[in-house]
């Protein structure tokens, strides 16, 4: 059999090699195709009946899971009595049950335990926690932390998190600093969430980027973490080589009107990048410092377009009054559009009897262009 | 006993909460969304009705507007449950009539406390206006 299967093989590679070159470049790519999509066909269904296992397995365990939580969380009679959640037990046997020991059950509980976090907090909150605890669950979430894959790591980081458990240092400070974006950022909210104390301190160590899209997330945590401790944040401003680090903190300072960062902040306007010292104006601007006015006006002249309007922006922040003549010149004079813009805005935002009056002689003296500029910027409905 | 509406589209929240009221001795009826939710209350006559806001076909906002417009069901406590906490949308709710917003994740005690002042404070209501009658 196996013989002739050799054979038949070979007599029809030898008729094979009789055919014209194209004919065979044509058979060779049927053949190529034709096991390609066998091979796709093949995967594409072994995932479906995976998921399908999954799927029933899920639809089998869901209700003994709900069940657990139910009878042991939700209706746990030493709830409402004053009796601290440490010294709740459980009823041993429900939660040694033999089934609790299938490692995807388990995944399958982590995964409702956190789902059900984040709609419960105070006792039950605190009581999802403890039976996470006391079931060993913690344990499969750092287990998952060792893994080389990097989706299982955010998933052990992220359970972690959820449930409250603390990372030391040494395992989640070098994830901080991973090379993939996802884990970085995962690990980055994880030690803000998680630190007590510094939860800032990857600040540190952070060689790779903060990306646009993680300092959102991650402002978005430290502005709604209860009990974080804010730290001063000049500190990275002065020290930290990783610019996106000091770019964050330059918004971070705004936020928390860090008024003490201000001298820190003003030595950014020497800075070689103007990216960077366009950062630097708008965060004077939102602190509201006037002792950094005149030093900007020193420097206007020399600035790139960025710059210059962040300045004319943090002017009209500050609002000293002190330069309304220097506005005054750059509405009138600049031949950009945005400068005049940002001029004008700057000056109504004085909202002074000075800046009225200014206002009020600029509509008189000026061109249609310029008027219909003070027109747009007087009126208050229209912010941009 | 008192007979609640739950409108959740969560169902692990949705069961949870319905635990917690029968343990706290009410009769809860539950729906998925918006259209099984308006179903349910032209059916039947509840005490409260504690919603969602995001939901599909109609959100908690829609619910509450559509019982307050109903001279029927005018004095149904109505309890938002949403982890939308901006102010807008709570004030939303209020405007529209909502009694009492919980904001996710919430806690049990709280939830049943809330329930139980409502209640009394509902029986006051239907006290004083037939003692007016």
């Amino acid at each position: 059999m196996w013989n002739d299967l050799v054979e038949l093989l070979f007599q029809a590679y030898e008729q094979f090699s009789l055919l014209p070159l194209f004919i065979e470049i044509a058979l060779a790519f049927i053949i190529i195709a034709i096991a390609a999509t066998i091979i796709a066909y093949g995967a594409i269904m072994y995932k479906r009946y995976k998921s399908y296992v999954h799927e029933k397995r899920v639809a089998f365990i869901n209700p003994i899971i709900e069940d657990l939580i139910t009878e042991q969380v939700l209706l746990n009679d030493s709830l409402g009595r004053d009796i601290p959640t440490e010294e709740i037990e459980f009823n041993p046997e429900a939660i040694t049950n033999k089934v609790y020991k299938k490692p995807f059950v388990r995944q399958i509980l982590i995964d409702t335990l956190i789902q059900y976090r984040k709609n419960f907090r105070g006792e039950v909150g605190d009581l999802l926690r403890k039976l996470y605890l006391d079931m060993g669950l913690d344990k499969d979430s750092f287990a998952k932390m060792k893994s080389v894959r990097w989706e299982k790591k955010i998933k052990a980081v992220v359970e972690l998190t959820q449930m409250d458990i603390t990372i030391s240092d040494v395992t989640i400070l070098p994830l901080t600093n991973s090379t993939n974006a996802s884990l970085r950022a995962a690990a980055r909210n994880a030690y803000i969430q998680l630190s007590k104390n510094e939860p800032f301190k990857f600040f540190d160590i952070a060689t790779e980027p903060l990306l646009p899209w993680d300092q959102l997330e991650m402002f978005k945590i430290i502005t709604t973490t209860k009990d974080i401790a804010i730290p001063n944040f000049s500190r990275w401003v002065s020290y930290s080589s990783n610019k996106s680090v000091v770019s964050f903190c330059l918004k971070l300072i705004a936020h928390y009107d860090q008024q003490s960062a201000v001298p820190a902040v003003m030595e950014l306007l020497n800075n070689k990048d103007h990216y960077f010292r366009a950062d630097a104006i708008s965060c004077l601007g939102k602190l509201s410092a006037e002792a950094s006015e005149e030093k900007m006006v020193k420097i206007y002249n020399h600035q790139p377009l960025n710059c210059q309007l962040e300045i004319l922006k943090a002017m009209g922040n500050i609002a000293s009054g002190k330069y309304l003549e220097f506005l005054k010149s750059e509405f009138l004079f600049s031949s950009n559009f945005d400068i005049r813009m940002n001029a004008a805005r700057a000056i109504i935002k004085h909202n002074t009897q000075n800046s009225r009056l200014l206002v009020e002689e600029l509509m008189e003296m000026t061109y249609e262009e310029n008027q219909l500029i003070i027109k747009h910027c007087l009126n208050p409905l229209i912010k941009y | 006993m008192s007979n609640i509406l739950v409108i959740e589209d969560d169902d692990i929240m949705l069961k949870a909460i319905r635990n917690i009221l029968r343990k706290d001795g009410h009769e809860v009826i539950t729906a998925k969304d918006g259209k099984e939710a308006f179903e349910k209350l032209d059916n039947e006559q509840y005490d409260i009705v504690m919603t969602d806001l995001m939901m599909p076909y109609a959100n908690g906002l829609e619910v509450v507007s559509r019982i307050r417009s109903n001279s029927e069901k005018r004095n149904v406590g109505i309890i938002v449950c949403s982890s939308v906490g901006n102010e807008e949308t709570i004030t939303e709710a209020f405007r529209l009539g909502a009694d009492d917003y919980l904001k996710k994740p919430i806690m049990a005690g709280e939830l049943m406390i809330r329930i139980r002042k409502l209640l009394a404070n509902r029986s006051g209501n239907v006290k004083l206006v037939t003692k007016k009658k």
